[in-house]
C-alpha cells in the first residue's frame, strides 16, 4: 500500500538530479596536537580523563577511582581487569540493572569531541554501558583521531551490528536550562587513556 | 487563535518571557562558540546543504536501497504514506508482541501523527522518557521547543508536577533532585517495557543502519531492555552515505546545544539477538511538500532547534503561540503546507531578519521561505478588514511622493503635539511595552537636502 505510492510520488515530485557534493577533507585539516586535544575535550563533556602508564596498572588505577564498585562488569580480557559479575550473551539485560561500574574498551578516541567509539563486539550484552552506574572506557593512546571525518573512515570495514560514540556521562538540563550529570544512563564516565 | 493572539497570552508573564528570551539566545551564544572553533565550519554547512539537495533529488532510489539493506540485516521496514497508517503498523506491531507497556524517546515524527493518543485510546501505556518530554507529558502539553520539550516550564513547576505525579518532596524546585528522582521513575519504566520507540536522526542508504542521537541516554535504555524496537523516520531522513555522518555530526550538536557532539550517537544495523527490529518509513506530506520548488528546502531541516534559539519572535512568543508540531522558523515553513488556514499567521511571525538562516546548519533559506508564504496566503487566505484596510492604504501612500510628504509630516506632528493617551493607544502598536524615540522635525529627505547644501 504505503511503499509504492510513496516512491511514485516522489518521483512525481523531485527535483532533477543533483550531484553529491565532493568532500575535500584538506580544508578541515587542523594543525593540532590530537592526544592533547582529545584530553582536553573529554572534561568538557562531562567526563573524567586518566592516563596510565602501562597495562598492568590500570587494575588498581580503576580500584583507586571506584573504591566502592562491588558488582563490578570487566568486558576486558580477565588477564587485564577482573570484574566481580560474569556475564554472556544468554545474560537476560535486565539483570545488570543494579552493576555498580561496567569497563569496556574504547575502540578509538575522537579528538573534536572527546568522544570514543565502543562497538558490540567489546561488549556482550548492548544494554551495558547505559544501565551501569559508572561506566570506565579504556582507550590506547596510539588510537585517537582528529575529526569525525577520520572516525568513519576508521569504522568503514566494521561488522555492522551496533556500536556508538559516547561523550561524557548521561546528561540533561531539560529543567531550566541547569545542567545535571546523570540522566537516563551512566551517572559518571572516566576515559582510562593506556 | 492566530500567532500574535497566542503569543499575547504567553507575555502576560513579563518575567517569564524575559527568562525564556535570555536562556534561549544564551543556547544560541554557546552554538556560535562551538562553531567558531571548527575548522571550516562554514564549508561543512555547505557539503551538509549540498548532500541534503542530492538526496532530495534522488529520494526514491536512497528509499529502496535503504529498504534493501536494512532487510539483509534483518531489520522490518514498514512504509506509511500518512499519520494514521503510522499508528496502525506501530499498533499492529505492540498487539502482535501482545505488549501493553511502550516506553518512547524523541521523535517529532510520532508527535506530528499523534501516536501516543492513538496507542492510550487502546489500553496502552505509553511513557516518553526524555527528561523533557516527560514533564510535558505529565503537565498534558505539547512540548514547545525540538530541543528542549520543557522550557517554557519553571523549576519550580517542575518541582509540582513530580509532587503530583511522581510523589517527590517539595525542594523548591532543585534540578538534581527532581532529575535524580525521574531517573528513578524512568528506570522502572524502562524495566517493565515491552516495546521501544525512538525517532531517527540519520537512516544510511548505503548500509541500511541508522542513528539516535539522545544526551540523556533514554533511547538506548528502552531499545535494549526491550524485546522490540520501533523506529519512526521521515522519508527526509535519509542520507546517501555512512561517511557522510561525518559531517553531520559535527554540525548537529554544535547547532542545537552549542555541545561537540551528543552524549550518545547510536548507530543500530542489526537487530540483537533474538529482538525485532522495525523501521516505520513516514511521508505524510512530505512528498507533497517535495512538489514545491519554493519550498521543498525545508525538508532538510536535521531538527537541530538552532532558528528556534536564535529568532526574536520564538524568542519572546513561546513554541506553544505557534500551535504547530515544529515550532518557531523552521515549523512556519512546514506548517502552512500542510494546513493553510490553520495556520496562515504563522509565516507573518518573523520580522524577516533572516538570523535563523544564518545560523541554519544545512542552509535552508528560512526568511525567504517565509516571505514567500506570505506571498502565497494574502492570495488564498482571507485576511483581516484591518490589516487589509491599512495595506491598501499605505500602498496609496507610498506610490504618491505628496501625500507621502503629507503623511510624514501630519505623524510627526502628530507625534510630537498630540497627547500621551492618544500617541500611545490602541491604535499605535509600536507604542505598545516601550517609548517611542524623540520626534525631529525634518525628515530624513529635508535633512538630506539641507545637509548637501551646507556641504557644498
Amino acid at each position: 500500500m504505503g511503499r509504492e505510492q510513496i516512491l511514485k510520488s516522489i518521483k512525481q515530485n523531485k527535483p532533477e538530479l543533483v550531484a553529491v557534493p565532493e568532500i575535500d577533507l584538506n580544508v578541515f585539516t587542523e594543525d593540532l596536537d590530537v592526544l592533547e586535544t582529545f584530553k582536553s575535550n573529554v572534561p568538557l563533556v562531562g567526563g573524567q580523563f586518566v592516563e596510565v602508564d602501562q597495562i598492568e596498572n590500570l587494575e588498581s588505577e580503576i580500584k583507586r577511582l571506584y573504591p566502592n564498585a562491588s558488582k563490578i562488569v570487566s568486558a576486558l580480557d580477565d588477564s587485564i581487569v577482573k570484574g566481580t559479575v560474569a556475564i554472556t550473551k544468554g545474560t537476560d539485560p535486565h539483570s545488570l540493572e543494579t552493576i555498580d561500574l561496567a569497563i569496556v574498551k574504547g575502540e578509538f578516541g575522537v579528538a573534536e569531541n572527546g568522544s570514543v567509539w565502543i562497538s558490540e563486539e567489546a561488549f556482550p550484552i548492548r544494554v551495558l554501558p547505559f544501565i551501569t552506574n559508572d561506566l570506565v572506557l579504556v582507550v590506547s593512546k596510539n588510537d585517537v583521531c582528529d575529526t569525525m571525518h577520520s572516525a568513519y573512515k576508521k569504522i568503514a570495514a566494521r561488522n555492522r551490528t551496533f556500536g556508538l560514540f559516547i561523550s561524557g556521562p548521561s546528561k540533561t538540563a531539560d529543567i531550566e536550562q541547569c545542567l545535571v550529570i546523570g540522566a537516563q544512563g551512566a551517572m559518571s564516565l572516566t576515559v582510562v587513556l593506556v | 487563535m492566530s500567532h500574535s493572539e497566542k503569543a499575547a497570552i504567553f507575555n502576560k508573564d513579563e518575567a517569564k518571557v524575559n527568562w525564556h528570551d535570555k536562556a534561549l539566545w544564551f543556547v544560541r551564544e554557546k552554538r556560535d562558540t562551538s562553531a567558531q572553533k571548527v575548522q571550516g565550519w562554514e564549508e561543512l554547512r555547505n557539503i551538509a546543504s549540498g548532500i541534503k539537495a542530492n538526496v532530495l533529488s534522488n529520494l526514491d532510489n536512497y528509499l529502496i536501497e535503504f529498504e534493501a539493506n536494512a532487510q539483509k540485516n534483518g531489520i522490518k521496514v514498514h512504509w506509511a504514506s500518512n499519520a494514521e497508517d503510522h499508528n496502525k503498523i506501530v499498533h499492529e506491531i505492540v498487539a502482535k508482541n501482545k505488549a501493553k507497556k511502550v516506553v518512547k524517546s524523541k521523535s517529532m515524527l510520532t508527535e506530528e501523527c499523534h501516536l501516543n493518543p492513538y496507542l492510550e485510546a487502546k489500553g496502552i501505556e505509553v511513557i516518553d522518557t526524555d527528561l523533557g518530554e516527560r514533564i510535558v507529558q505529565l503537565a498534558k502539553e505539547p512540548p514547545s521547543h525540538i530541543v528542549l520539550p520543557a522550557i517554557h516550564k519553571t523549576k519550580e513547576e517542575v518541582d509540582e508536577l513530580f509532587q503530583e505525579h511522581l510523589g517527590t518532596k517539595p525542594s523548591n524546585g532543585n534540578p538534581e533532585y527532581l532529575t535524580n528522582e525521574a531517573r528513578k521513575h524512568l528506570r522502572d519504566k524502562f524495566l517493565k517495557a515491552d516495546v521501544a520507540i525512538t525517532g531517527v536522526n540519520f537512516a544510511v542508504a548505503e548500509t541500511g543502519g541508522f542513528v539516535v542521537c539522545t544526551n540523556e541516554g533514554n533511547a538506548d535504555m528502552g531499545a535494549h531492555l526491550a524485546k522490540v524496537h520501533i523506529a519512526c523516520m521521515g522519508i527526509e531522513k535519509i542520507i546517501p552515505k555512512e561517511e557522510h555522518l561525518g559531517v553531520f555530526l559535527r554540525l548537529l550538536a554544535r547547532s542545537a546545544t552549542g555541545q561537540p557532539i551528543t552524549t550518545y550517537s547510536s548507530h543500530f544495523n542489526k537487530p540483537a539477538e533474538g529482538n525485532e527490529l522495525h523501521i516505520v518509513i513516514v511521508d505524510n506530506g512530505r512528498t507533497e511538500q517535495l512538489s514545491r520548488e519554493e519550498f521543498r528546502s525545508s525538508l532538510s531541516c536535521i531538527r537541530c532547534g538552532a532558528c528556534m534559539n536564535t529568532c526574536p519572535i520564538y524568542r519572546r512568543s513561546g513554541g506553544h503561540s505557534y500551535d504547530a508540531t515544529i515550532p518557531g522558523p523552521i515549523g512556519a515553513i512546514l506548517s502552512p503546507g500542510k494546513d493553510l488556514t490553520k495556520h496562515s499567521s504563522l509565516p507573518f511571525a518573523s520580522t524577516l531578519c533572516g538570523s535563523c538562516s544564518n545560523v541554519c546548519p544545512v542552509k535552508i533559506n528560512i526568511h525567504e521561505q517565509l516571505y514567500a508564504w506570505r506571498q502565497i496566503i494574502v492570495k488564498d487566505v482571507k485576511q483581516p478588514l484591518i490589516k487589509k484596510t491599512i495595506l491598501k492604504i499605505a500602498g496609496v501612500v507610498l506610490s504618491n511622493r505628496i501625500l507621502y510628504n503629507i503623511g510624514g509630516k501630519s505623524a510627526r506632528f502628530m507625534l510630537k503635539y498630540a497627547p500621551r493617551f492618544m500617541v500611545y493607544s490602541k491604535l499605535n502598536a509600536w507604542g505598545k511595552a516601550r517609548e517611542l524615540p524623540e520626534i525631529k522635525n525634518q525628515s530624513f529627505d529635508d535633512w538630506y537636502k539641507v545637509k548637501r547644501k551646507n556641504n557644498g
